[in-house]
């Protein structure tokens, strides 16, 4: 009896265990927690996915499979490590995970349009993303290019109090990843002064405050396996110039990293090679963070991008549950060589409200891109899927 | 100007916010199948089973505290280290007189616990439970739990009967005075109308149970 009244509170989660089928030989997962899906152009995308009582939706076992190749594996795990809520007039600050798992919003068929629900939890969907590539024939139809994209999406939803968050792991047939949030629901209500706020409702009576979410990814990639995964960070030189010299540095230890004009970072497999011989990566850029810096107690606000060696009980990037990890990013990044990187993206956006965003709150989305890098020797999509040109 | 947060008066400010917030996210109803479950593969989330046998496993040697309330079972997770091949779950469980987390790996296959590691300042999510617990706390408040009996009554047209009546959100709230050691949380409460109440300011102390309001 009493692990009975145990166990109702431990699967009193959204994430209390589905029926599964027995998963076919080779693969990491059964249904209804694996998706695999092969999207119009022939690239594949095959992964996992758990939700999780603290961290959410999380997705794992990331293998991408670009048309006419073979499958290369990409992430072992990405999850959302933190949405940090610090309001302008300095308090409150959130911390908004938050056990993500039971505060998961249940899905219509409506928030899931043409997709498949797995669970109440999360939907599985495919979309356009709009023209895959366009190129002119010059008058000759048999010369022209042009493709329309398509992306397999992820998501779920949590209500966090009066936000909701709507999570999207979106994979795109030409090989990317765009991890974003979008924040909706309803703003907190709250008045503050003038300085910190924005009026909104009738007059200048009601200032509702300003805030940021600083929203932080972890995700461990396995580029064809954990062994020998580098990450290198890419600069350009030149202010004012007319030239400009890439500046390639290699991260062999653990590093705190800023957005910078023109930065990008990849993590890259040097043994695994394309067609050409050259190193297949997966290049992170484009997050268009506010980049939010805290006081010196937030310390994990003070970075973009943080690379840390692979440790299973770092899980989040600030208040980190468990006992024999440090409890947050800044933190786990200090000096060790990094051997099996984990990549750690802080992105911020500041909302200030505006008349449109009384309820229900139109959905403000933030995130970034990890697109690949020499996975394949040319664009694999050039000659496949049904919007090719006619033969 | 400051927020008009009435903390003196015996009321609690209400946001004006109507919110479309859909909190119940109970089980799922596969329950009855759960007898004929293949085994786990790899990437699988714990099964129903694999959650009972954790729990049963990682609890055996805390069953008197557990009974006196001391510790509590927060919850139990996969364990997702890629370093192990086997089966894994820890078990999330809070000292509240130590004030420390302790969280027990088990390893399914051999049904035994292989790892504890146990510490103070450390304070993973609360648990649904402890969203409640909080809750009661604050309705136990001579002034803040007349607030919200009658933001209640005033939104629904009901008595408030139990905490549960109240949908609830807990975070943690770990920046000040003894909510830097005890297990502290701040709850968004909404009621019936799709308001929520501002809580802003106030902090459950799980540890103490106690009811504090911030100054700032």
């Amino acid at each position: 009896m009493f692990v009975h009244l145990l166990l109702a509170g431990s699967l009193a989660v959204s994430g209390a265990p589905l029926a599964r089928t027995a998963a076919a030989p080779g693969q990491p997962c059964s249904a209804p927690y694996l998706i695999d899906e092969r999207l119009p152009n022939g690239a594949r995308w095959r992964l996992c996915w758990e939700m999780r009582t603290i961290e959410g939706l999380t997705v794992g076992r990331v293998a991408y499979t670009p048309p006419g190749h073979q499958q290369v594996g990409v992430l072992r795990s990405g999850a959302l490590a933190q949405i940090h809520v610090p309001y302008d007039s300095g308090e409150p600050r959130y911390h908004d995970i938050g056990s993500l798992g039971s505060a998961a919003v249940a899905l219509t068929e409506a928030d899931c349009p043409g997709g498949e629900r797995r669970g109440q939890y999360t939907c599985v969907l495919t979309r356009a993303r709009g023209h895959a590539f366009l190129k002119d024939g010059f008058g000759d139809p048999a010369e022209r290019r042009s493709a329309q994209g398509r992306e397999l999406v992820v998501l779920s939803a949590y209500q966090v109090g009066w936000y909701t968050y709507i999570a999207e792991w979106i994979f795109g047939d030409d090989g990317s990843i765009t991890p974003r949030v979008g924040a909706t629901g309803s703003l907190a209500g709250t008045t503050t002064a003038p300085k910190h706020g924005w009026p909104i409702g009738v007059g200048r009576k009601h200032f509702e405050e300003s805030h940021s979410h600083n929203i932080f990814w972890r995700m461990d990639f396995d580029i064809g396996g954990k062994a020998r995964d580098v990450v290198e960070q890419y600069d350009f030189s030149g202010n004012r110039t007319k030239k400009r010299s890439m500046i390639r540095t290699t991260l062999t230890r653990e590093t705190k990293a800023l957005n910078w004009p023109m930065r990008w970072w990849r993590v890259v497999d040097p043994r695994v090679r394309n067609a050409d011989g050259h190193a297949v990566s997966w290049e992170i850029n484009n997050s268009g963070s506010a980049e939010y810096r805290g006081p010196s107690d937030e310390a994990f606000t003070h970075s973009d991008v943080y690379v840390t060696q692979y440790r299973a009980c770092e899980r989040l990037a600030t208040m980190n549950p468990s006992p024999r990890c440090r409890t947050s990013v800044d933190a786990y990044a200090g000096k060790e060589r990094v051997k099996d990187p984990v990549l750690w993206v802080n992105v911020g956006f500041h909302h200030v409200a505006r008349d449109e965003d009384a309820d229900p709150m139109p959905v403000h989305w933030q995130g970034f891109r990890v697109t690949p890098r020499d996975v394949t020797a040319r664009n694999p999509a050039a000659s496949a899927g049904p919007s090719a040109p006619p033969q | 100007m400051r927020r008009s947060w009435v903390l003196a008066g015996a009321t609690l400010s209400a946001a004006v916010v109507a919110g479309t917030a859909m909190f119940l996210s109970g089980g799922e109803p596969q329950a009855s199948q759960v007898q004929r479950q293949p085994p786990p593969a790899p990437g699988d989330p714990l099964s129903q089973d694999e959650v009972r046998r954790a729990t049963e496993v990682a609890t055996a040697s805390s069953r008197a505290h557990m009974a006196s309330g001391r510790i509590e079972l927060l919850y139990v997770e996969r364990e997702d280290d890629k370093a192990q091949d086997d089966r894994r779950a820890e078990a999330y469980l809070y000292d509240y007189a130590d004030d420390a987390l302790i969280v027990r790996t088990v390893d399914l296959a051999e049904g035994k616990v292989v790892e504890e590691s146990k510490g103070r300042g450390v304070q993973p999510p609360p648990s649904k439970r402890e969203e409640l617990r909080a809750a009661e706390l604050l309705l136990a408040h001579p002034k803040l739990g007349k607030g919200v009996r009658a933001e209640y009554k005033k939104a629904s047209g009901r008595q408030l009967r139990t905490a549960a009546d109240l949908q609830l959100r807990g975070l943690i709230f770990r920046d000040a005075g003894a909510c830097r050691t005890h297990r502290c949380v701040r709850l968004f409460v909404r009621l019936p109308d799709g308001r929520f109440l501002d809580t802003s300011r106030i902090v459950i102390d799980l540890s103490a149970k106690k009811v504090q309001t911030l100054e700032w």
